[in-house]
Parts: C-alpha cells; sequence; structure tokens
C-alpha cells in the first residue's frame, strides 16, 4: 500500500518533535489514568467468569464449578424478557433524546441571556437537580402525584380546577414513559446544557460579528451558527448515551417504581427486574451473566453509533 | 502509659508464648484482637463513648475489644452477602431467613454453632432451650438467635383516643375493629383509618398465623406459612401432615379464607379504609405520617416496642392514646396460635475468618444484665435511667439496633412509656407456652434445585400478587393473572420439589 506522500512527511515530522524525554513524560502523566482503567475498569473484569460458574460462597469466584451458559438461560428463557428488553431501550432512548434536546434547548437560551450574575444564577437553578438524590425525587413525585395517603396531590388538585377527573397515577402504567422522561430532563437537563455551552464559548466571535454584519437576527444566529457547531458536541454525547442505554438507569427508576407491580407493563427495565429477583436468591453467577449481557449489547450499540456517525460526520467522530 | 524497655519484653514473651503454646490463650481471656459484627442500621447517637467504655470493660474480662460495621438498611442483604463472599475479615453478622441465611448455611459460609451455648453459662440461661431447639436445622445450630419474645403475632396498633371517642373502647374482634375504622373514615375528616407499607403487604392476607384482613384466620390461627428463598413464594404445608406422613404443600393462594380477605382489602381500597399508595410508600414514611396524626391504625408486631411511636404522635395530637388489636376471634388466650419460634434475627458466625470462640464469648457478655444495658441502653444516667425494676426512661437520643445483636428475652427493659394495652400482649407473646409448635417448625426448605423458578417467582408476586395484597386492581382478574404467571414460571417444579423436602422433613422427623 502506497502512503501518500504529505501524510508520511507528517507523521515523520511528528514523530520526530517528540524527543524521548517527552514520551516519558506523555507516560508519566497517563499513568495515573491507567493505573485507574487496570485497576476499577479491566481488572475487576477477572470477576466476569463469574458468569459461567455454579457460584459457592465457600470456593469463591474461581473454586467454584464451571455450569456453561447456564446462567444466562434465566434472563433468556423468562416470559418476561422482550418487554423489558423493549422497555429499556425504549424509556432510555426517550431520556436521551429528551434531555440532550432539552439541555440544547436551555444553553441556547442561557446564551442569550446577557447579565451576568442574573445568567450564572439562572445556570445554578437548573443544574441543581442533577445532585438531588432518586428517594428525594421518589418523595416530591409522591407528592406531587398522589399527595398523603395515596389519594390526591398537586396535579390532581390542578386537575380538579378544571374539571378534570382525577387520575390515579401509580396505578396508570401508560403514562410512565413520559413521567420519567419529565424527571429525566428535569435532573439532566441543566446539566447537559452546561456542556453544550461549553461548546458554544469556543465558537469564534468573528462569526458571529460576521453574521450580524449581513444583517442576521439573534435567532438566525443561533440556528444557522451556533446550532450546526454544536451538532459534534451532540454527537458525541448521542454515542457516550447510546453506550449506557441497555444498563437501564436503576437507580432512578428503583426509586420511583419501587416494587410497584402495576407499573411494571411500562417501566420494568433489565436492572431492576434481575434486582427484584436475584435479592433474596443472591445468585452472583446470574446477575454477573446479565450484566455481561448488558455490557455485550452496549458494545453492540456503541459500535453500531460510532460506525453511523463516522459515516455522517466523520470529523466529529471520536474513534 | 508510656511504654517501658521493661513493658516492651514483658509483652513480647507474652505474645511469644501465646503463639507458640495456643493452649495457654484462655489464661489471658478467651481470645483476643477485636470482634467486628456486622450490623444493619446507623451508628447511634454518642456510640463511640459507649464502645469505648464497653471496650475497657470487656478487655478487661475477656482481653478482646468489640467493633461494629454498621451497614445502612437498604443495603444490608446485598453487602453483608458481599463481604461473606469477598471473604473479609469479621467475626458476626445479622442474618435471617429473609435475608441470606439459608444460602450462607447451604454453601458452608457460617460456622456450625451446635453445642456452643452449653459451654457459655450467661448466655445458656438467657436462652430458652425452646428457641434453641426450634432454630436448630437439620440437628445443626448455625446462629444464635436474638429475640426478646416467644412468639410474634403481627396485628393493628391503633389511635386509642379515637377509639374511644367514636364509642370502641374495646376492640376484640374482626367485626368491632371494621366498624371503627368505617367510623373513622365517616367521622374524622383528614385521617385514613389503616396504613399499609410497601414490602409487607403479604401479610394483609397471607396468614402467619393470621393475616390482618384475613378473617378466617383470625378465627383459625392455626396454619403457619413458610417461604421459598426469604420471600418470593409463601406456601402451607398440609396440617395434619404430622399424622398423615405426607406434607401436601400449596401456594398462599389456596389456603382457606386467603382470597375472601383479598376481596376486603379490594374493598378497602375503593372505601378508602386503606391508603392507596401502599405500594409505593416505605415503613418510615408511614410511621412519619401515623406521627403527624394522619392514620388511625398501622402494622405491628409483639415485640414490646410500638408503643415508643406514642412521644412523637403527642407532639402532633397531645391528646392521643394507644391501643393494640392483636387479630383473635376473642381475649387473649383464648386461642394457642401456632408458631415455629424460628428467631426473625440470628447472629452468625463467618466460617472464613470468624473466630468462634471470640463471637460466643461476646454473645455471652452481653447475656449479662450490665453489659447488656451499657451497649443496648447507653450511659446510665446520661443516656437512660431505671424506672423500677424492668423499665428505663430514655433520656437522649442514643439507638443501638439491640435486635442485631444482644436481644435477650430475660434482660430487656421495658421504655416507661409503653401502654398498658402494649404491656398486656408483649407479656402474652413472652410465654412460650401461649403457642402451639408448628409441626414443620424448623424446616428451611433448599433453593439450589429451583434456583431458576425461584427467581422468576420473586418476580411473579412482585408484579401480581403485591397489587393484591394492596387492593389495587380487580381481584379474580388479578389473581388469574397471578396464577397464569406462576404457572409460567414454573409452579409445578417448585411444588413438586417442596413436596420432596417437606416429606423428606417429615420422615426424619418421625425416626
Amino acid at each position: 500500500m502506497t502512503v501518500p506522500k504529505a501524510r508520511a512527511v507528517a507523521a515523520g515530522s511528528r514523530r520526530r518533535g517528540l524527543s524521548s524525554r517527552d514520551s516519558l513524560v506523555l507516560l508519566l502523566l497517563a499513568v495515573p489514568g491507567i493505573a485507574w482503567f487496570l485497576v476499577f475498569a479491566y481488572g475487576p473484569m477477572v470477576g466476569l467468569v463469574v458468569a459461567f460458574k455454579a457460584f459457592n460462597i465457600r470456593d469463591g469466584i474461581f473454586g467454584s464449578p464451571w455450569n456453561g451458559l447456564a446462567n444466562f438461560r434465566y434472563f433468556l428463557t423468562s416470559g418476561d424478557a422482550a418487554t423489558i428488553v423493549f422497555n429499556t431501550v425504549f424509556l432510555n432512548a426517550l431520556f436521551l433524546g429528551a434531555s440532550l434536546f432539552a439541555g440544547l434547548v436551555l444553553a441556547l437560551m442561557l446564551n442569550e441571556i446577557r447579565g451576568g450574575p442574573y445568567r450564572r444564577f439562572m445556570q445554578s437553578v437548573i443544574f441543581f437537580p442533577y445532585f438531588v438524590s432518586p428517594i428525594v425525587i421518589s418523595i416530591m413525585l409522591q407528592v406531587i402525584l398522589s399527595g398523603v395517603g395515596g389519594r390526591g396531590g398537586l396535579v390532581n388538585n390542578l386537575l380538579s380546577i378544571v374539571d378534570l377527573p382525577q387520575v390515579s397515577w401509580y396505578t396508570e402504567p401508560g403514562a410512565w414513559p413520559w413521567i420519567l422522561t419529565i424527571v429525566k430532563v428535569w435532573q439532566l437537563g441543566g446539566y447537559t446544557s452546561v456542556i453544550f455551552l461549553a461548546a458554544i464559548t469556543s465558537i469564534s466571535e468573528e462569526v458571529y460579528e460576521a453574521a450580524a454584519l449581513d444583517g442576521a437576527s439573534r435567532w438566525r444566529m443561533a440556528l444557522s451558527i451556533t446550532v450546526p457547531l454544536l451538532l459534534p458536541t451532540f454527537a458525541v454525547l448521542v454515542v457516550l448515551g447510546v453506550g449506557r442505554m441497555f444498563f437501564g438507569d436503576f437507580a432512578t427508576i428503583y426509586a420511583i417504581v419501587q416494587d410497584n407491580g402495576v407499573l411494571f407493563p411500562t417501566t420494568d427495565v433489565i436492572d431492576t427486574y434481575v434486582f427484584r429477583s436475584l435479592r433474596m436468591i443472591g445468585d452472583f453467577g446470574t446477575t454477573a451473566a446479565i450484566g455481561l449481557f448488558q455490557s455485550v449489547v452496549g458494545f453492540v450499540f456503541v459500535a453500531a453509533a460510532v460506525m453511523v456517525q463516522r459515516r455522517f460526520q466523520k470529523e466529529s467522530s471520536i474513534l | 502509659m508510656r511504654l517501658t524497655r521493661r513493658h516492651f519484653m514483658a509483652l513480647s514473651s507474652a505474645a511469644g508464648l501465646a503463639t507458640a503454646f495456643p493452649g495457654l490463650a484462655p489464661a489471658f481471656g478467651a481470645s483476643s484482637g477485636t470482634s467486628v459484627a456486622l450490623l444493619p442500621s446507623q451508628a447511634p447517637t454518642g456510640w463511640k463513648t459507649v464502645l469505648d467504655k464497653a471496650n475497657a470493660k470487656l478487655m478487661e474480662e475477656h482481653g478482646f475489644t468489640f467493633d461494629a460495621q454498621f451497614i445502612n438498611w437498604s443495603n444490608y442483604a446485598q453487602q453483608s452477602l458481599l463481604k461473606f463472599t469477598a471473604g473479609a475479615q469479621f467475626d458476626t453478622a445479622l442474618q435471617a431467613l429473609w435475608l441470606n441465611m439459608a444460602q450462607l448455611q447451604q454453601s458452608g459460609a457460617l460456622a456450625d454453632l451446635t453445642g456452643q451455648i452449653d459451654k457459655w453459662p450467661n448466655l445458656k440461661k438467657q436462652i430458652a432451650p425452646k428457641l434453641i431447639e426450634a432454630n436448630t436445622w437439620g440437628g445443626k445450630l448455625w446462629g444464635i438467635p436474638q429475640v426478646n419474645s416467644a412468639g410474634r403475632i403481627q396485628h393493628f396498633g391503633i389511635r386509642q383516643d379515637l377509639a374511644d371517642k367514636l364509642g370502641f373502647p374495646e376492640i376484640n374482634d374482626f367485626e368491632t375493629l371494621e366498624r371503627f375504622f368505617y367510623a373513622v373514615k365517616e367521622k374524622e375528616s383528614g385521617v385514613t383509618p389503616f396504613a399499609l407499607a410497601s414490602q409487607t403487604g403479604w401479610q394483609t392476607a397471607v396468614a402467619t398465623p393470621t393475616g390482618l384482613f384475613n378473617q378466617h384466620s383470625w378465627e383459625n390461627p392455626y396454619t403457619m406459612q413458610y417461604s421459598l428463598a426469604g420471600s418470593g413464594l409463601r406456601f402451607y404445608f398440609d396440617k395434619d401432615a404430622a399424622k398423615t406422613g405426607s406434607s401436601r404443600p400449596i401456594p398462599w393462594w389456596d389456603d382457606a379464607g386467603t382470597v375472601e380477605a383479598l376481596r376486603k382489602i379490594r374493598q378497602y381500597y375503593q372505601d378508602g379504609i386503606i391508603n392507596a399508595d401502599g405500594l409505593n410508600v416505605d415503613q418510615a414514611t408511614i410511621e412519619s405520617q401515623f406521627g403527624a396524626g394522619r392514620f388511625a391504625g398501622l402494622w405491628s408486631i409483639t415485640d414490646g416496642l410500638q408503643s415508643n411511636r406514642l412521644a412523637g404522635l403527642k407532639k402532633a395530637v397531645p391528646t392521643a392514646a394507644l391501643g393494640q388489636v392483636l387479630p383473635f376471634g376473642g381475649p387473649l388466650g383464648s386461642v394457642k396460635p401456632v408458631q415455629t419460634f424460628q428467631a426473625d434475627n440470628m447472629i452468625v458466625v463467618n466460617a472464613n475468618g470468624g473466630d468462634v470462640d471470640r463471637a460466643m464469648a461476646l454473645q455471652d457478655w452481653f447475656s449479662v444484665q450490665e453489659n447488656h444495658d451499657l451497649v443496648g441502653l447507653g450511659i446510665e444516667g446520661t443516656d437512660w435511667k431505671p424506672v423500677g425494676e424492668h423499665s428505663f426512661e430514655q433520656l437522649s437520643t442514643y439507638s443501638f439496633p439491640s435486635y442485631a445483636i444482644l436481644w435477650r428475652a430475660g434482660l430487656e427493659r421495658l421504655t416507661s412509656s409503653m401502654t398498658e394495652s402494649e404491656k398486656k400482649a408483649f407479656g402474652w407473646a413472652q410465654d412460650y407456652d401461649n403457642f402451639e409448635l408448628d409441626t414443620f417448625a424448623s424446616f428451611i426448605a433448599d433453593v439450589t434445585p429451583v434456583k431458576e423458578a425461584a427467581a422468576q417467582m420473586n418476580n411473579v408476586m412482585t408484579q401480581y400478587a403485591n397489587p393484591l395484597f394492596y387492593g389495587v386492581g380487580d381481584v379474580d382478574a388479578g389473581l388469574d393473572k397471578l396464577k397464569k404467571a406462576a404457572d409460567a414460571a414454573g409452579l409445578d417444579v417448585i411444588m413438586t420439589e417442596l413436596t420432596k423436602q417437606g416429606d423428606a422433613y417429615l420422615k426424619a422427623r418421625a425416626s
């Protein structure tokens, strides 16, 4: 294969430009990161062998006997697998799409605020929900949706004011994908907007000045300059989000839905299903098998998302 | 104290001798080091002061110290299991059938404590032989039972002030209790008659030996539910199994009175007698709402701690009073309910890294009134003061999870605020002779052969049975879905296995 001359020269000069001392410094800089990944990401992967073992507490991970793919059978042969996989993907796609969209819109709006202190105040206010624990969110939601004793609640009071019938929210599975999405937008919208705001600050002021000279309004500048230049950031966040899509957002969903079986048809995701069925059985082999399954599917999702991104926006691809 | 060269030489020699001749160790105390216990809940306020004082005494008497690793209740089951799995160094942990005790025992993670109690005089004095007998599995003891009463009967804690006001000064039967609830609904605006919390819903209908709203079980408290793997499927063995030699297990929904109880619960849900958010609201929230005067009754158990609610409740409702309604069709003593005498809480010893002698020495040390009071109630005069011979008044917010490691029926002090009604119920529950021992009292299901079906059954119960226990949804349609899902999850396989294990238990018991 022939290497184009210009690229070969450039590569050669980069190699020549990096002394062995520089390489050593860079390597030293990377050591904490590499160590972190080795200890916390790659090291624990050894434990994945449990997924193929009939785990016994006394014999431990390596002493327990092998049992092939038996641990995978529990989830895949359960009659609920299809619903649960659908819920996992559907809910997380909703969460990802809605929180990214909300973050983008909030970033554009915040960017238009000229007063520094007011902008910083608003930024803090919309960022705050990110720090609220899912347990606190679940309590707030109960007060808002069902009130003390499960009869009433703020939303139902509002419905009564406009002569609409009250809804027993905690027994209506159809509403919950949307309720959970609203919660996620409230929780993550501000956080995502900060990432977009950071990307906006890197857009050159000269571009906006040129647009202003051409008579563009703020709205036109946002649509024709800011949004297109934010797309690479948007794409990276999508790829990262897609990789986590199969992990179901256990903390939020379990804290809010808990063991309310009535809501499972639309809210039960892989993690909540596994936690519920195995918490008393305490079988680490099956739990590890589900975790491995999620990771493999997550990897496939990420690979697919990256391929799509490279197809349409190669220059911003993360791989 | 300054460590001189002479002190150092003396200590080194002592350590060397102890290492070289382990048989000499008792001369220095039962064990050395620190006995670590895994306990649920949080470290109480003032814990360090109490622990320092306890350890000074413990070191002097036994030559070792005690430490507790407190793990939040919400994580306790998983965290404690992981610590056993990871080979962590600790002596004891709270375990229970509703946690992971059966799994730990079946996988050899627990030290065999058979015959150990006899070696420790203080402990032996405080643990009733019937309790040891009932908590012995297959002839072996795997944990030290922690109980403060003989039988634990779930019942109703009610607002006695409301009962008096509405004309129900004494409630001894189901119909009167029901009339009280409807009277509250009708006449006490803003008060829900009865509060149900999540996680415990099955106790509304499943007889243990009574179900809260299972009227049949009120009259016939003679069937005891057993569970597979701590929760999930609850089932009953045949009442006449001892005579017939055949265990013939049935799932809970086939037991007499259960379906009627589900219909009753549904009616209560629709009529506003019970809260509509039982599926979602946790016990702590229910307790705080009860304390704010929002409910007229809530789930209680005969553990002598139910009157503790009164102080908080009186802040919101100064005239409030509490009463206990036990679920029997007559006064206490008119029936003899079955019990297993199996302890809800057990202290187990870690087989891989735990020190049995040290763990037992600690249990023995806790079985002395002075030590029991110190760790359980805190510093006398600062955290509590004695009232009479067996009661105490709380002076601080010190709150140690005694139930998890040092409950001894004979050493428990009653709170001075205990209501007369609870004193009566608790006193009755402390006497073993007031109960009948169930035929399968020591039966523990081995879930291993049906692990997959059991795991799926856990899900089935949560998804389809829980709504029925809280009155959410139509009973017939709900039961139909539940039975279909249970069949698909492998009910037949589980029942066949339970029959096999139940019959084997009967055979072993007879021989």
